[in-house]
């Protein structure tokens, strides 16, 4: 225990302190910044439907992590990145629960000024269609209370920016022009998602490589085109399976931007096609080769923008088609796959009889763990009662309709309002000639009291909800009706400087029946079972946030979750949690 | 202005017209609506002779998708074989019985009784027939005992109490003769072995992950067996000669420095007769630290095989007290080996 806490304030004054060394260390050629947290977890159970004997009632968990961002500069014109991890679980024994990783690898630059390049470790993204990596569930209107746990998910697992991370070699260039149009720039990549696996001792699976190109210009102040195509795809000589996918993606777009007085306006239309099929090999058998599951689809959205120059309004409408068989990997890969058997971190089991803990809102918010970083080739698995309208982003295939959104906010942001909403129907029905219509609204509001009274201590009221309907009439087989209703409340007060209690309470009910259609290898729907839904989450936080600066805070939480189900086959549970992070990054 | 927004809208109008009077995946009436028997069960031939490769097809039609499981039961054997789907036509161009058991004894030349049973329903449609031919296996026969041990063939055991290891026609899996392994030694692991020499291999094309060992062992006396009892299985690929040394106790070419590969079916915990299926590249490289062989897995290559039969000795170890009274049983009989399937697959 003493040695735990040793290294708990060594790390606490290294972070304090690292923004300072980082400084002192500067050089010209070699550079430093980086990352470190202290997390601290104390979980219990709290009440429960079915007596827990085997759980433990209580139990802690923790770490310190801290990651060494290396830059090296040979030159001016390249940029040598490797990050190292030092990472030290609590608990730990001479060093059994320490590691060392390098976690992320890259060299990049830029050839006679005019062509830039990535080795290594990439953050790739295009567009909605193409390569996308969509938001989790449940995370649209996440206010300050559960940032904490956002932020290390979404720094674990790589998400920045709705990017991808991919491992490969990416380069692009632009040329100016003096007529006709006014810029044209290319972009390339090509990485390797996954290598070739051992699957048994004598099987390997094949080498899956993801590839593609972008190329935008401006034509002129008003006009943009811009055109895409990425390939996922693998490479049947590099494994010993004979079976190997392909899935292009085409996409066009072309913008139209008209710039008034005090705002402008943006006209967007775009559209695509894929396909996706599997390959055959019959070389070894000196025969053709042959194809088999071969899907086309297309997609079509039409989008209008209008957003005033000072930000206090926007609004988008428009309008998207997508294929029921369109199919892009990139974009309709999901962060979280509730098509696979994975264990929660916290509590992964449950009840006498060591029931696998359903994952629930709590375990979506906190534990980076059930995320997935891989791309998928087929569609994953989800579970409609946290997202049903649009499971795979904007992408999601077999959807038809129409969607607005709108922010609106005084000139001081003493009110802050959103609003995003969409109505959209199946293309084909699912099971029956019957299609779904679907219903999103979320809204979000936030107060700050402290502009509305010119106070100089920050108090923030924020309230949001996010609702989803989703219908479909027909026969007693065909009808179904399944609602959600997320609901926030996040009260944020500066009590001294930069010192704020805040409290955080996040609802999550559904009511209604669904079938969740299963898939076969190649993505096919081959059965569906239909499931009654009828259960609450709810997520309590209270606690404090002491923010030394944007990326540097620490933050002592007291969280009680829990879910309630009317399902038998679901006992209701309960938990609390005391949780301490400090997180700094550079 | 106006004509365009009429544009814009006529547009939107021809989108949603777009959508298609189809649907995607199994309809939902056919999962989910009342079950019933559309067409009974109807069988090809009540008398199928398998020897001759006749199959034997199976046809039903139900409203509704379910899952579905014909069992088929020898009623001399007590063979079974089983064939599910889940669907709501049992087609006969895909639902066959070729005369192959999922679960040995095999079929014999007896009148069978035919049961479809549907999950989740209580109906059965029941019928019957009667094997006139057995089913003939494909694949390399190592040894089936009708004859004596394989020829050249060498055996070895311990010097322990009630030491079977000998031809035995009481109980056989196949035929009408095993070969019985087993007995009771305090002081040792190995109780014996069978090494058998194999000369037959060079037609054989399949890489190791798609070749089989098959072997049928009973267990199990008076409804009881020893603790931690097993075999264990070697199959060598040196060219020594197989049994040119007399001094030793078995053959010569299970030794440490030749390439040798070994599989233990441990524990052997059930009573009466299993046949086991293992491929080749499940089997581990005996002595993977010495350098000096070569391990370069080939099923061609195999020279010979030795089924060694070995349980925790009740002296020598504090784990198995119980096994002073009780003997060691690990017949084996019908050691196959298959290509691309293992021996109940086919």
């Amino acid at each position: 225990m003493n040695r735990n806490l040793y290294t708990f304030f060594s790390f606490f004054i290294l972070g304090m302190f690292l923004p300072e060394l980082a400084n002192a260390q500067e050089q010209d050629k070699v550079w430093f910044d980086g990352a470190a947290r202290s997390f601290f977890a104390r979980d219990a159970v709290g009440e429960t439907e079915l007596p827990d004997t085997t759980s433990s009632i209580n139990s802690s968990s923790g770490y310190n992590l801290l990651d060494l961002n290396t830059h090296i500069n040979p030159n001016e014109n390249i940029e040598v990145f490797a990050q190292l991890r030092v990472r030290n679980t609590f608990g730990g024994f001479f060093g059994s629960g320490t590691s060392v990783d390098v976690r992320q690898l890259t060299a990049k630059g830029t050839i006679n000024d005019k062509i830039r390049f990535s080795i290594g470790d990439l953050y790739l993204k295009q567009t909605r269609f193409t390569l996308f990596n969509s938001d989790e569930e449940l995370s649209s209107q996440d206010q300050g209370m559960f940032q904490s746990y956002r932020d290390i998910i979404h720094y674990e697992n790589f998400y920045t920016e709705n990017r991808w991370r991919q491992q490969g070699l990416q380069t692009n260039f632009s040329f100016n022009f003096d007529r006709f149009i006014r810029t044209l720039a290319f972009d390339f990549f090509i990485t390797r998602p996954r290598g070739s696996e051992l699957i048994t001792s004598s099987i390997n699976s094949s080498d899956m490589l993801l590839s593609g190109g972008s190329m935008v210009t401006q034509i002129n102040k008003r006009f943009n085109v811009q055109t895409h195509y990425v390939n996922l795809f693998e490479v049947g000589s590099s494994g010993t399976s004979n079976i190997s996918v392909r899935n292009p993606v085409y996409q066009i777009s072309v913008s139209h931007m008209l710039s008034l007085e005090r705002s402008k306006v943006t006209q967007t239309i775009q559209t695509g096609f894929s396909q996706r099929h599997w390959l055959y090999s019959e070389l070894p058998n000196n025969l053709e080769d042959s194809i088999s599951n071969v899907t086309k689809g297309l997609f079509f959205e039409f989008e209008n923008k209008y957003f005033e120059n000072d930000s206090t309004f926007s609004f988008t409408v428009g309008y998207r088609y997508v294929d029921p068989a369109f199919r892009s990997a990139g974009a309709q890969t999901r962060r979280l796959d509730f098509g696979q058997e994975s264990l929660n971190s916290t509590y992964p089991l449950y009840t006498n009889a060591s029931l696998p803990r359903p994952t629930s809102l709590f375990d979506i918010i906190s534990d980076e763990n059930i995320y997935n970083q891989d791309l998928s080739t087929t569609l994953m698995g989800f579970n409609p009662m946290y997202s049903n309208v649009l499971p795979y982003g904007d992408a999601t295939p077999n959807r038809h309709g129409a969607y607005l959104s709108s922010n609106l906010q005084t000139s001081s942001k003493s009110l802050i309002t959103n609003v995003k909403s969409g109505y959209f129907t199946e293309v084909i029905g699912q099971g029956t000639f019957e299609r779904r219509t679907f219903f999103s609204l979320q809204s979000g509001l936030k107060f700050n009291v402290h502009q509305m009274a010119s106070w100089r201590k920050i108090l923030s009221v924020s309230l949001s909800s996010d609702y989803e309907n989703t219908q479909r009439s027909g026969d007693e087989y065909a009808s179904l009706q399944l609602r959600s209703q997320q609901n926030n409340v996040f009260v944020n007060a500066e009590v001294t400087d930069d010192l704020f209690v805040q409290f955080g309470w996040k609802q999550f009910k559904t009511k209604g029946r669904e079938y969740v259609s299963q898939r076969n290898e190649f993505g096919e729907i081959v059965n569906f079972n239909l499931r009654d839904f009828d259960q609450k989450d709810h997520f309590v936080s209270t606690g404090i946030l002491y923010q030394l600066r944007q990326n540097v805070y620490a933050n002592l939480q007291y969280n009680w979750w829990g879910v309630a189900n009317d399902d038998p086959t679901i006992s209701d549970f309960n938990y609390t949690r005391l949780m301490f992070v400090l997180s700094i990054k550079l | 202005m106006n004509r365009h927004i009429l544009l814009l809208m006529l547009f939107v109008a021809c989108l949603y017209a777009c959508t298609k009077d189809d649907f995607e995946g199994p309809a939902l009436d056919s999962l989910f609506g009342d079950f019933s028997i559309v067409d009974s069960l109807v069988i090809s031939t009540n008398a199928p002779d398998f020897t001759n490769n006749e199959e034997v097809t199976f046809y039903s039609k139900f409203t509704t998708v379910v899952d579905w499981k014909i069992s088929i039961k020898g009623l001399s054997s007590n063979s079974i074989k089983e064939l599910s789907g889940f669907s709501n036509t049992i087609d006969p161009d895909v639902v066959s019985w070729n005369g192959s058991t999922s679960q040995v004894p095999f079929f014999q030349l007896e009148d069978c009784a035919i049961e479809l049973t549907f999950e989740n329903y209580p109906d059965t449609l029941r019928d019957s027939l009667t094997v006139l031919g057995t089913k003939i296996y494909d694949g390399i026969v190592v040894a089936d005992f009708e004859d004596g041990l394989p020829e050249d063939a060498v055996f070895w055991k311990q010097a322990g109490g009630n030491m079977t290891f000998d031809m035995s026609n009481d109980d056989p899996l196949e035929g009408e003769t095993y070969f019985k392994m087993g007995g009771k030694v305090g002081w040792d692991w190995v109780l014996g072995s069978l090494d058998i020499p194999l000369t037959n291999m060079s037609d054989v094309t399949t890489n190791p992950s798609n070749f089989y060992v098959n072997l049928g062992i009973l267990s199990g006396i008076n409804g009881a067996f020893a603790d931690n009892q097993f075999i264990n299985i070697l199959i060598s690929e040196s060219n020594t000669p197989f049994d040119d040394n007399s001094s030793n106790n078995a053959s010569d070419v299970f030794e440490n420095d030749m390439e040798v590969y070994q599989y233990k079916i441990q524990p052997v915990d059930w009573l009466g007769w299993q046949l086991k299926t293992f491929s080749y590249d499940m089997f581990e490289e005996k002595n993977a630290s010495n350098a000096s062989v070569i391990y370069d897995r080939n099923p061609r290559d195999i020279t010979a095989i030795r089924i060694q039969c070995q349980a925790c000795p009740y002296n020598a170890s504090s784990a198995c007290p119980g096994n002073e009274f009780i003997d060691v049983r690990t017949d084996v009989d019908f050691v196959v080996f298959t290509e691309n399937v293992g021996l109940l697959d086919q």
